[in-house]
């Protein structure tokens, strides 16, 4: 699997890692308990396309928001995770899914 | 009295010649690092060291040179930069002057080595460690990239087109890296072996 990196370009898999689900938010700070159980502990397991992060360490060390399909790693987008929580912040969206 | 510091180099060989190429430590260099500070700090870093070097910072994995040629700016990551230069130019206190109000500058002068590369046939050696692309078709003079060689996370820079490669290495794994590079180099010549047999 390669991911092509908005910086650094097409890089094998060796050089990130893969650090989680990017689909989730946090709660409010007075959400209810089951709200921060979900977020804390609680992941789908998606058969087909996924919003995860991948952090390219050794390169130029961007937190990525890649969207890939479980099932062939077939890898629709990739985009820097700060500029998807950017955009998210200037469109106050950021209890949903990342646009 | 205390016991006196010497130091030490980081790879205790002087240089390797294969089949017409050489390997060797690049001189020491000073480094400084350079990280944009958040909001507006990012362009008015790229203006005042415009003002000061001559230059524009790059967005992409490249190198530029100080208009003076004392002074090269390298990509080393969205915001961020290596500034390097010969010894004894003073760099950190200089960039201080400039910009240390509007980017996080730290010397890495000690923490990495550079190993150079030179000679007939380096992109076939090099192509044995690094994982990227080398074809003068996507990597060209003055092209950077942070990436690994083996397991060891390097900095690679073309510095010539013949190509000329240096390699900015961590100072602990520079011996590594030689010594990968060693091995790289004897199982690509011919001549090696062949006056072995
Ligand atoms: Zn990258």
């Amino acid at each position: 699997m390669r991911l092509t990196c908005p910086s650094c370009g097409s890089r094998g898999l060796e050089e990130f890692t893969y650090r989680g689900d990017a689909s989730v938010r946090r709660p409010a700070a007075d959400a209810s308990e089951q709200a921060w159980v979900d977020y804390v502990y609680l992941r789908d397991n998606p058969c087909g396309r996924h919003q995860e992060l991948w952090y390219h360490g050794a390169g130029c060390r961007s937190w990525l928001v890649v969207t890939r399909d479980t099932r062939t790693h077939e890898i629709f987008d990739v985009r820097n995770a700060r500029d998807v929580a950017l955009t998210e912040r200037q469109t106050d969206a950021g209890q949903g899914e990342i646009a | 009295m205390a016991d006196q510091l010497f130091p030490v180099p980081p790879v205790k060989y002087g240089s390797l010649r294969v089949g017409g190429m050489t390997l060797e430590q690049s001189p020491f260099a000073e480094t400084v690092s350079l990280g944009a500070f958040l909001g507006a700090g990012r362009d008015e870093l790229v203006n005042r060291i415009h003002e000061m070097f001559g230059v524009i910072l790059p967005e992409h994995p490249r190198a530029v040179h100080a208009a003076d040629g004392r002074c090269t700016f390298l990509w080393n990551g969205p915001g961020q930069w290596l500034a390097i230069a010969v010894e004894g130019l003073g760099l950190l206190s200089r960039l201080r002057e400039v910009c240390g109000d509007v980017c996080a500058l730290t010397s890495q002068s000690d923490s990495r080595a550079i190993l150079k590369l030179s000679g007939p046939n380096v992109r076939e050696v090099a192509s044995r460690l690094v994982p990227i692309d080398l074809h003068p078709r996507v990597f060209g003079k003055d092209h950077v990239a942070s990436t690994l060689a083996g397991h060891i996370p390097v900095i690679i820079w073309q510095t010539e087109d013949a190509p000329t490669y240096l390699f900015l290495v961590f100072r602990s794994l520079a011996a590594s890296l030689f010594h990968d590079f060693s091995v790289a180099l004897n199982g690509l010549s011919y001549s090696e072996t062949d006056s072995c047999v």
